[in-house]
């Protein structure tokens, strides 16, 4: 702050004086000091003990529409080469996977990943009457509804229903933006949400920050609930970093350097790097929510799509590199998703428009690697120029919850689908892989045990 | 109002701390806030409610509960505290506050006082009445280009510093509601032109105009042209980017058009493109020459501040659009749309969202839609409709709304007159997510209870923080809660204004209020 004429009372000596309360302040803010997280974490795993068992979730949001045919490219398909006399030349330096399909050339790092045997592709992912606005979209992807009449965001119900999320804010965490992703909305489960761990703490210290504990307590009107949740959840996180902070050190390289046709808004390495810190130090995390833009690709996609491939690949990378390293890679599963792929035809403006079909990828060591689903066939595209798919996007959550977080995928999708078997070691049911938590994160026996 | 008693309180409790002391020229008259004299305040407010009625009883099922609606999914069904705030809203006074919060970015306690003295319907007629009135122009706007691309904290702090001192509040608050609705963000559009800049201004030019006119200013927007890629539409090759959100987005919502519709208006909405300025054309021909390339024949100064049609690039054909099919044109296309029933209810929704209540009753909606269109689409009229209608202040409308970060900052920066607070606005802004000229999505900005996550309050707080941090002297505190929350508080602010005498305090507990956040 360099305002004109700030000089005799300084923000420092603002700060250091605090804002000043009468004796009954401390006395009244007592009831909310934040609970030491050592006893926090005990009481959360007392609560867990039998319930879960360790493992995490990341989902990466695609935000945009992610083009599927510039991400897993056919190699040698003349018709895919006439619906993209630009696009296509994707397919020259593409990274084959089979003989017929190649990995777009800037996701080096995730092929390797996928030639060790960690990543799966479930290709062809969408869904029946597919919309082509971005918000409808999102929102069936969001709530894992097609009919659009869940409220409640698939992420956030799996919290609701499954972990008790009240006394621990960080089961599900969105990091990396400043509001809750739809997909980890719903209202019976507390969810933090974090956009960078560093300004994460309130400004005037603990004499501020208890008054402001005092001031959002028992709010009244529609919204003083939420109020009063999010500063109860801005405490015990604020509590949690501070601990969490002095243990963690990124054991990779995460870079946001990373040059891109305009500049993305979403800064998906630091994101990652705070995902990693609160898997690696034991917050009790389960489900992670980051996002990258940028997808909406209409115009001069070529170049703009590769570089978000490249920007996803390097952080994606260095979040399992930086887990490997901690020992912990083996309990994390990381998906993406996207709202929709784009249309194979290329338009005047050498982009794509709003399509359907794409793949999603899987990551982690959790993951049976290889191909899954059905590669979409750009010789029979439907009336409006689009693929058809070949596996609903619910049976890839599906394998996520039953198999992975071992919990009921019917009691947030309402239904059953067939199984993608994209994980390798299924979770037993919840009911019978007990008490498998443990706060400091040792292996424990029977983990992964199929 | 009768006169409070006051609770004495103990030197000790009283007592300022020696640094505050020494720094701060203690006020000459402390008056202790007493609780009894904030519930009698409210139960005057509430007109002679009992101080027991405070927070009043009503029952939330009563209420419109936000959330119904897929985009505020937040909050519906929200468990509460199961009481509500006593609307003040039959008190002339709190009208007043009410529509300042609503159709302003909040008050100083001077402008407070006038209004209250011109009363509610002069106060409407001043602000709805007045032309917008246009800031200085941005220092090297109209020249940017890739060698001298905008500063865009600058340009931020530009805007946040007219939202401050602007004579014409309203049409501010309104080029602040079109920037969210017809959006664009400064990535995509780019600093290198001075596009992003140029749409502020138009926006603030057609504020208050009709829809029809300011449909036609929005679809040939240099800003617009470039956001959703209209620019680049051909004929030939139409993209259908601008097509999808004009209707999707601006006029109707999905379920009022088909696929065929969004396909065919791209065709016949084609054939503009970007206009280029002396600073781009200089630009472009210095780099030719750089590199050693031919400067491109058709390559011309464009002398406007608007998308340049060519028909050489428009589509020729008849197309079937919204059930009509003939040869178009871009104000045909409009026109087309503003006779499609869905637009003023969707324009209607919208508006009150954001200026009365989350979940507009279908009655009002429909009543304020029917006026709207008959008034061929005047926004000024649409808005003193709404501003003048019995439900703007119903008890179910007072509080009902969230301030969006930059209403919540300018307003903190008006309460306590401080100008200077322009940059920290800027710099606060990302944190609560709210950063100028760069919505999060096509779709703009988020509303309501979307502002309420963890990190959002955090950073609301910590700029209150850090803004009155940075004031060398706060205006006397005199009452502030009267001023700015009405006099109807919650227990906790009451009780920590009864804590302290310290004024800076008194205004941080003001303004950090859970009170203070809403509108």
């Amino acid at each position: 702050m360099d305002e004109k004429g700030i000089a005799r009372y300084t923000r420092r000596d603002f700060m250091k004086a605090g804002f000043v309360f009468g004796v009954g302040a401390p006395a009244l803010a007592a009831g909310y000091a934040a609970v030491p997280d050592v006893f926090a974490r005990a009481v959360f795993d007392a609560k867990q003990a039998g319930v879960v068992n360790d493992r995490v979730l990341v989902m990466i949001q695609l935000g945009g529409g992610n083009d599927g045919l510039q991400t897993v490219i056919p190699l040698s398909n003349t018709r895919f080469r006439d619906l993209r006399p630009t696009l296509g030349a994707v397919a020259d330096k593409a990274l084959p996977i089979t003989s017929d399909l190649g990995l777009n050339a800037n996701l080096a790092g995730i092929k390797k990943l996928y030639d060790a045997g960690k990543v799966a592709i479930v290709q062809g992912v969408g869904y029946p009457q597919p919309s082509f606005s971005h918000f409808d979209s999102i929102r069936v992807w969001e709530t894992a509804d097609p009919t659009r009449r869940q409220q409640d965001g698939w992420l956030g119900k799996t919290i609701a229903t499954n972990y008790d999320s009240a006394g621990h804010p960080l089961v599900g965490c969105a990091c990396g933006t400043t509001s809750v992703p739809g997909a980890l909305h719903d209202l019976q489960a507390t969810l933090t949400v974090i956009q960078d761990q560093t300004t994460f703490k309130f400004q005037g210290g603990d004499n501020v920050e208890q008054v402001m504990g005092a001031l959002y307590t028992g709010t009244p009107g529609i919204y003083g609930a939420l109020f009063d949740t999010a500063m109860t959840t801005v405490r015990d996180t604020v509590a949690q970093l501070r601990t969490s902070a002095a243990q963690y050190t990124p054991k990779a390289a995460y870079s946001d350097k990373q040059q891109l046709v305009y500049s993305s808004k979403n800064q998906l390495a630091a994101a990652l790097s705070l995902a990693a810190e609160l898997i690696v130090t034991g917050s009790g995390v389960k489900i992670l929510h980051v996002t990258l833009g940028g997808f909406d690709t209409h115009y001069t996609e070529l170049n703009r799509h590769d570089d978000l491939m490249a920007y996803l690949d390097s952080a994606v990378s260095a979040f399992y590199a930086d887990l490997a390293a901690y020992g912990m890679s083996d309990r994390v599963l990381v998906a993406t998703w996207s709202e929709f792929g784009r249309r194979p035809n290329e338009n005047a403006s050498a982009g794509t428009d709003h399509g359907t079909a794409a793949p999603v990828f899987l990551i982690g060591d959790p993951v049976k690697g290889g191909l899954y689903g059905q590669a979409p066939d750009v010789n029979k595209l439907d009336t409006l120029g689009n693929l058809g798919y070949a596996v609903d996007f619910r049976a890839v959550y599906q394998e996520i919850l039953g198999s992975h977080l071992g919990v009921s995928g019917r009691d947030i999708l309402g239904q059953t689908f067939d199984r993608i078997p994209f994980v390798r070691d299924p979770a037993k049911s919840a009911s019978t892989n007990g008490a498998l938590v443990n706060a400091a994160g040792a292996p424990l026996p029977g983990r992964n045990s199929a | 109002m009768e006169s409070p008693e006051r609770v004495e309180r103990s030197g000790e409790a009283m007592k300022d701390s020696p640094q505050m002391s020494e720094k701060r020229p203690k006020t000459s008259r402390r008056v202790p806030l007493s609780r009894r004299q904030v519930l009698v305040g409210a139960g005057v407010a509430a007109g002679g409610l009992g101080v027991a009625r405070l927070l009043g009883l009503h029952d939330l099922s009563q209420l419109g509960l936000p959330g119904q609606s897929p985009t505020t999914p937040a909050a519906s069904g929200a468990p509460g505290t199961g009481v509500d705030w006593v609307a003040p809203l039959s008190k002339p006074e709190a009208q007043i506050a009410h529509l300042l919060r609503r159709a302003t970015f909040g008050y100083s306690r001077a402008e407070y006082e006038q209004s209250v003295k011109d009363g509610f319907n002069m106060t409407v007629d001043r602000l709805v009445e007045s032309k917008p009135a246009e800031p200085d122009a941005f220092p090297g706007g109209d020249d940017a280009s890739r060698t001298k691309p905008l500063n865009i904290g600058a340009l931020q702090t530009w805007w946040i510093t007219w939202m401050q001192k602007t004579p014409t509040p309203f049409a501010e608050r309104m080029t602040f509601f079109w920037h969210g609705h017809f959006t664009s963000d400064f990535r995509k559009v780019s600093p290198q032109t001075p596009y992003i800049y140029w749409q502020n201004l138009t926006w603030r030019r057609m504020a208050l105009a009709d829809l029809r006119s300011m449909l036609y200013q929005v679809t040939i927007d240099p800003g617009m042209l470039r956001y959703l890629d209209l620019g680049q539409s051909t004929g030939k090759s139409p993209n259908e980017n601008y097509s999808r959100e004009l209707m999707e987005l601006f006029t109707m919502g999905v379920g009022h058009y088909t696929e065929d519709d969004v396909r065919a208006g791209a065709k016949a909405l084609s054939g503009w493109r970007e206009p280029v300025t002396q600073a781009m054309y200089d630009d472009l021909v210095a780099r030719a020459q750089q590199q050693g390339r031919q400067v491109p024949k058709n390559l011309k100064v464009d002398d406007v501040k608007s998308g340049v049609f060519e028909p050489a690039r428009s589509y020729n054909g008849t197309v079937a659009y919204l059930g009509v099919t003939k040869r178009w044109d871009t104000q045909a296309v409009l026109d087309r749309i503003l006779e499609q029933d869905a637009v003023a209810p969707f324009i209607v929704t919208k508006v009150l969202r954001e200026f009365v209540m989350d979940s507009p009753a279908d009655a009002y909606v429909t009543r304020l839609a029917d006026g709207f269109r008959k008034s061929r689409y005047d926004v000024k009229t649409l808005m003193r409709a709404v501003f003048t209608s019995p439900e703007f202040v119903s008890p179910p409308a007072y509080r009902a709304l969230v301030k969006s970060p930059t209403e919540l900052m300018v307003s903190t920066a008006k309460a306590v007159e401080n100008p200077q607070l322009a940059r920290t606005i800027v710099q606060s802004a990302p944190g609560m997510g709210q950063t100028l000229f760069d919505p999060p999505e096509v779709g703009g900005w988020p509303s309501n209870a979307s502002w309420i996550s963890s990190a959002d309050v955090l950073s609301r707080l910590n700029f209150t923080v850090n803004a009155l941090a940075t004031m060398p002297k706060l205006p006397a505190f005199t009452n502030a809660h009267a001023t700015f929350l009405d006099g109807v508080i919650g227990p906790k602010t009451a009780e920590l204004l009864n804590q302290t005498g310290d004024e800076a305090s008194r205004w941080l507990i003001v303004l950090a209020s859970p009170e203070f956040q809403l509108k």
